[in-house]
């Protein structure tokens, strides 16, 4: 479609020559953010309907202000792993729909945090959750605290849990590296065969001195 | 039932119940327990009980070993009819080629006879093609012991096997094999045998005076050479919690090795999972002569229930694949510029490792190799975080270890990184 959409741009430069700057920025700014050609070709592996539908879920997301290349990504994952035209339809509804809910409960984020949080939804987190880590201090990112988040849902860590924990880190301003340690530590302990919702319950009570030393830092930035 | 059989057999029973540690279980131990009743005629003696078969596998990163047996109970007598304990040794593979050693020790048991043992011991040249076929070729030797006409035999076999659909397809998996055994082996007949003027014939290997316990009246005896050939294809097809298996067979060979009751064979199985550990089974057919377990043709007829603890995939393909990931270690580590970092990926004994992620568009990228176990690839990558999946030798894609990952919606895992700022 966004091939299709730059011919046009092409074809309308033939006709208006002089109208040639205009076309060539937007053109160029089209080209530069479609996809590359090697990823349009595998799309083409899905039936026509099932094209379809990323079409119109890559518009619906391009008009809503979301990054609709984590649409295509997921089409193009889904292709790749040789799921079937319905789960990779139904994977890029769900991304829309989890993308769209991280936007309103998160407000303006980056587009890989908006990802983020967008997997930590499709993995089971409930939205009113997600909304505690809207405010942030400037220069924090939520990335590596979703990413933990994310895989601590895929383990089967109780959903409260898992969310309490998190949350609780979070808002005592861990760093990245507090939770790094953390997801190591429980990922560990479950793998020894520890429950996963013990595992994280005995690793968080010996975090939160970790925590607290850098919760006493000044957020980064003006 | 004696109580030491007894024993035995709740023993078995208990362990298949009883799930393993999580992390020995997740890859390693699986276990089978099928209860029903057996028919089976040879057309000398008709016979029909409940049968008990239980049957173990381990599972290990380069070898797999495997035990099954089956008894029946008679009379209130629980009656061993057979045993086999097997073990599979596969090397690394290297070029898009896998050696296997294949040995098993067995025990069977006719009700006209003592039994049989046998040991035989056999390697194979296996080329897997993408885990989703192969061809392989190998031979060996079988030993049998207790059955007296026979030498041991020389056993070559080859056979292609390919597989259909996965487990995201609505058609499910489907896989066929095709296999051709020759056996080659003596046998040692008395001339006062009615066969004997046809063993003693133009193909015998020497004809031997003799006094050996065969040959009761101390008269001659030959060594004539056999041959046959098995030809025998099966499918196998799994959909939803159905399994189905088929397979028919031919045997090549002149009329003094192959009886006519053996020239040809079917038989059938179903088995339909009720949840993931008891299924209903069934199935019926026909079995060849076995000469060298001194077992004749038969039919065959079961019903009953299998009870399983099977945390590694029920379907299985014909040749033993090592299925468990062999990664031992992922790293991300900074690159020679800054927008590019270096996936270090250590596996040992494959002969080949691809990534993709969101950072590839989802297309393979191969990493290239190190040394012995050490594997790398520059790709360039800004902060943020990405999806990442690794896979070795073509075969299934897997978050890498050491990293988090999150299930993808496919039916699979991925791992997720975080580059810093």
């Amino acid at each position: 479609m966004i091939r299709l959409t730059a011919a046009r741009l092409l074809s309308s430069m033939r006709r208006a020559p002089h109208a040639l700057v205009v076309p060539l920025v937007v053109g160029a700014s089209l080209l530069l953010s479609a996809p590359p050609a090697a990823a349009q070709d595998a799309i083409f592996k899905l039936d026509p309907a099932s094209r379809n539908v990323v079409d119109l879920v890559m518009d619906s997301a391009m008009a809503a202000g979301l990054p609709n290349r984590s649409i295509f990504s997921r089409a193009l994952e889904g292709i790749a792993k040789k799921a079937s035209n319905r789960q990779i339809v139904d994977a890029v509804r769900r991304r829309l729909v989890s993308l769209r809910t991280a936007r309103a409960r998160l407000g303006g984020v980056s587009d890989d945090e908006l990802e983020a949080a967008a997997s930590v939804l499709e993995a089971g987190a409930k939205p009113e959750e997600l909304a505690r880590f809207r405010a942030r201090p400037q220069g924090r990112t939520q990335l590596e605290a979703f990413t933990v988040w994310a895989d601590f849902l895929a383990r089967g860590v109780p959903k409260d849990e898992a969310f309490s924990a998190i949350n609780k880190l979070w808002q005592d301003g861990a760093d990245d590296a507090i939770f790094h340690s953390l997801w190591n530590n429980v990922q560990s302990d479950i793998l020894q065969g520890l429950s996963p919702g013990t595992a994280l319950q005995n690793r968080i009570r010996e975090t939160p001195q970790r925590a607290t030393a850098s919760a006493g830092k000044p957020p980064e930035g003006p | 039932m004696d109580d030491r059989k007894f024993t035995i057999l709740a023993t078995l029973s208990f362990a298949l119940l009883v799930p393993a540690p999580r992390e020995l279980a997740a890859q390693l131990v699986s276990g089978r327990l099928e209860a029903g009743q057996y028919t089976v005629s040879d057309g000398v003696l008709p016979a029909s009980a409940l049968r008990f078969a239980p049957s173990f596998q381990f599972d290990l990163p380069h070898a797999q070993i495997s035990a099954r047996g089956a008894a029946f109970l008679s009379e209130q007598n629980l009656q061993i009819a057979d045993g086999i304990v097997s073990g599979t040794f596969t090397t690394p593979t290297v070029y898009g080629v896998r050696a296997e050693m294949i040995g098993n020790a067995s025990r069977a048991v006719d009700e006209r006879s003592l039994g049989s043992d046998q040991v035989d011991v056999q390697t194979r040249i296996h080329v897997p093609f993408r885990q989703a076929g192969g061809l392989w070729f190998g031979g060996g030797v079988a030993k049998p012991w207790r059955v007296a006409v026979i030498s041991s035999a020389d056993v070559l076999d080859g056979g292609v096997w390919g597989k259909l659909g996965d487990g995201t397809s609505k058609f499910g998996v489907a896989t066929l094999t095709a296999t051709f055994t020759n056996f080659s082996f003596s046998k040692v007949a008395s001339v006062r045998d009615s066969s004997t003027a046809l063993s003693c014939g133009a193909a015998t290997v020497g004809a031997l005076p003799t006094t050996s316990a065969l040959d009761d009246a101390g008269g001659t005896a030959c060594e004539r050479q056999s041959r046959f050939s098995d030809m025998e294809g099966v499918l196998r097809w799994e959909v939803g919690p159905l399994e189905m298996s088929a397979q028919a067979g031919y045997r090549l060979g002149d009329s003094y090795d192959v009886t006519p009751d053996s020239r040809h064979w079917s038989s059938a199985h179903a088995t339909v999972w009720l949840n993931e550990r008891v299924a209903i089974i069934g199935g019926g057919g026909r079995q060849p002569a076995l000469p060298l377990r001194g077992l004749p043709a038969r039919s065959f007829g079961m019903a009953g229930l299998e009870i399983a603890y099977s945390p590694v995939s029920r379907g299985a393909p014909p040749v033993a694949l090592p299925h468990i990931m062999l990664v031992k270690k992922f790293e991300m580590q900074p690159g020679n510029t800054p927008d590019m970092r270096k996936i270090v990926i250590r596996v040992g004994g494959v002969e080949r490792v691809d990534v993709m992620g969101d950072f590839s568009d989802w297309s393979p990228l191969t990493l290239v190799r190190r040394g012995r176990d050490l594997w790398e690839l520059n790709v360039p990558l800004s902060p943020g975080m990405y999806h990442i999946n690794v896979r070795t030798d073509g075969g299934p894609w897997m978050a890498p270890p050491g990293i988090p990952t999150m299930h993808d919606g496919f039916a699979g895992d991925v791992g997720l990184i975080v580059v810093p700022k």
